[in-house]
């Protein structure tokens, strides 16, 4: 059975990498021209001469009579007509700058119904991450995981909402697909080598402070927030099973004000990270389209923090340092929670050009089939591994590598094309359980739920994977983080771009780390972050939460870890 | 040993972002960060988790 698994498993790869060929530029030949600017491509289909349309042929046109609006319209063709175009001035009746107007309220509004429907995606997320970290851990703390994830939301909210927001998003300046939000525009600088570099935002707290009420500024806070309450989340599956709730709470709210915002604001909010390319000529600077370094590698540095810091849980580890296995209590829930999450993903990720009119942003549809395909990849790769060195397809570690697959695509999905998703993919499925394996028993940092792997260490690969294989064929607006042209990764030509990403990684695992480390070394010598040990051992439903999560269940006493 | 860990930890980043002034060359500044990315690892994996997993739970 290994043989035919590895025999397939090879075909499969050695067919993408002779796809892939045969896509690739040649070594030594000219990397992919850069996209047109935005001018050129409006210019590319020829349009016939027309002759100009003024007010006066817009007063010739008539909607249809009220008579025959009155008995309804069930073909549809009487609704949506020059009739509903609002008149700015009753007098003057309907005038061209009334149609330009409408043309472009509608454009913003496109966006914006975008920007927000896959913002509420995202949110539901939560709902499978909750699932996915409840039914890993053992069931005597389904109660105290499920409002660990519950709680994160509110906490992070809320912190995000003082502080987060304007330290991330202050000095963003104009997006151009929400209309402006032309109030976030003072980003703290300094100088270094001789250069302008951005380091934080300094508008937006409350949502009120220096004219940020604004509706642009509301889509972006609330598609910003939920993204940020995915980086938390991560961590509660790292520190389940012996996290002090009240430690939780203070750790995530200062992850939600400080930590995931700062990173943040270097990579999407005018920082110096983002301007690498434009500073120092490294390609278009740090890119990360959807996050997997911004959420999901800062989610995961800081569970690595957290791990280590709280150390693994009571009979993890025998004397000896053997790790003994601690099975998930319910694998519905996993794979129900990975279902969720991959569904939500389709607002992560296509989401991400925060809007679907103008500037590039039909991309969406290659968007969400590269994360799809990704997804799709990450699990085979790693039911191949896990049945080939196993001999049987563990449930977890499959739901695990779709995980992976899609942290993995996160970045590179505006930039890549659907071989290279899939390869991407491919890898991080494997990767996801080499990764699993080597925290559990070289480095011996317990993680329930695999978090690590899953978002630090493929939201690393993810990053990396947008400097090898962008393709140089997206175009958003004609320009990404300033630098003219399209994204191009060291297989198409710019070993530059390469170089950002791994700049980035390095302040992920650097900086990141030891700004989180800090943080919660603070917390725990201020109100400790493990609980009692007896705690640990009756499980911490009643002990932390006053109730069990299934108070009809008879728990065994080997399941509970009590010797 | 912790905070010596950190340190490290620290000094990889310094060195990685530092990469961007010392060199011109993309080859060296690939070299550098690829560096900085190690003494990194070695600071949280080498050095932190080391000290922590002296007074590990399971060794207690």
């Amino acid at each position: 059975m290994k043989k035919v698994l590895l025999a397939f498993a090879m075909t499969w790869c050695f067919g993408l990498v002779g796809v892939v060929r045969a896509q690739a530029p040649a070594p030594g030949s000219q990397p992919a021209p850069a996209a047109p600017p935005p001018a050129a491509a409006a210019q590319a289909p020829a349009a016939p001469a027309a002759a100009a349309i003024t007010d006066a042929d817009l007063k010739a046109l008539s909607g249809p009579k009220a008579e025959d609006k009155a008995k309804g319209d069930p073909g549809g063709t009487l609704t949506g007509t020059v009739s509903d175009i609002p008149v700015g001035d009753a007098k003057k009746g309907l005038t061209v700058a009334d149609v330009v107007n409408l043309v472009g309220q509608n454009q913003i509004a496109i966006n914006f119904v975008w920007t927000l429907v896959t913002g509420f995606l995202v949110m539901f997320m939560q709902a499978g991450f909750a699932l996915v970290e409840t039914g890993l851990c053992r069931a005597k703390n389904a109660n105290h995981t499920m409002m660990m994830n519950f709680m994160v939301y509110g906490v992070g909210m809320l912190a995000y909402w003082l502080i987060g927001f304007a330290i991330q998003e202050g000095g963003v300046g104009a997006v151009a697909n929400l209309g402006g939000t032309a109030p976030l525009s003072n980003e703290q600088t300094m100088m270094l080598f001789g250069k302008t570099i951005g380091l934080w935002g300094k508008n937006g707290y409350f949502l009120m402070h220096n004219g940020t009420y604004d509706v642009g500024v509301m889509v972006m806070f609330l598609f910003q927030m939920v993204f940020m309450d995915t980086a938390l989340t991560i961590v509660t599956g790292t520190a389940a099973e012996r996290w002090k709730y009240v430690a939780f709470m203070v750790s995530s709210f200062m992850m939600g004000a400080f930590t995931y915002p700062l990173f943040a604001n270097w990579a999407w909010g005018g920082g110096w990270l983002s301007s690498l390319g434009a500073n120092w000529g490294l390609g278009h600077g740090y890119c990360d389209f959807a996050g997997s370094g911004v959420v999901h590698a800062v989610g995961g540095i800081t569970a690595l923090a957290m791990g280590i810091l709280i150390g693994p849980r009571i009979g993890k580890y025998d004397r000896n340092g053997k790790a003994n296995a601690i099975p998930a209590h319910d694998i519905v829930l996993v794979l129900l929670g990975c279902f969720i999450l991959a569904f939500g993903w389709f607002g992560f990720n296509p989401g991400s050009t925060l809007g679907a009119s103008a500037n590039g942003n039909l991309r969406i549809s290659s968007i969400a089939v590269n994360t799809m395909l990704a997804g799709m990849s990450g699990s085979f790769g790693a039911v191949l591994y896990m049945w080939m060195r196993y001999g049987k397809p563990d449930g977890s570690m499959s739901g695990n590598g779709l995980l992976a697959g899609l942290v993995a695509i996160t970045a590179p999905s505006g930039f890549v094309n659907p071989v290279a998703s899939v390869i991407i993919g491919l890898i991080a499925g494997v990767l996801v359980c080499l990764s699993v394996e080597f925290f559990d028993r070289v480095a011996r940092v317990d993680d329930p739920v695999g978090a690590i792997s899953v978002h630090g260490v493929n939201g690393i690969w993810g990053v990396i994977s947008v400097g090898l294989f962008a393709d140089g064929k997206s175009n958003y607006g004609g320009s990404w983080n300033t630098v003219p042209g399209s994204v191009t990764g060291l297989f198409y030509g710019d070993a530059g771009q390469l170089v950002a990403q791994l700049i980035g990684c390095a302040t992920l695992i650097g900086f990141v780390f030891t700004m989180s480390f800090v943080i919660n070394l603070v917390i725990e010598w201020v109100v400790g972050q493990r609980v009692a040990a007896k705690a640990e051992l009756e499980g911490l439903d009643i002990p932390e939460m006053g109730s069990l999560g299934y108070p009809e269940f008879v728990l065994k006493a080997d399941m509970m870890g009590v010797e | 040993m912790a905070l010596v860990g950190l340190v490290i930890t620290l000094l990889g980043f310094g060195i990685a972002a530092g990469s961007i002034g010392m060199t011109a060359s993309t080859g060296g500044r690939l070299g550098l960060v690829l560096v900085g990315i190690v003494i990194s690892l070695v600071g949280v994996l080498g050095v932190i988790n080391q000290a922590y997993q002296k007074n590990a739970v399971w060794k207690r």
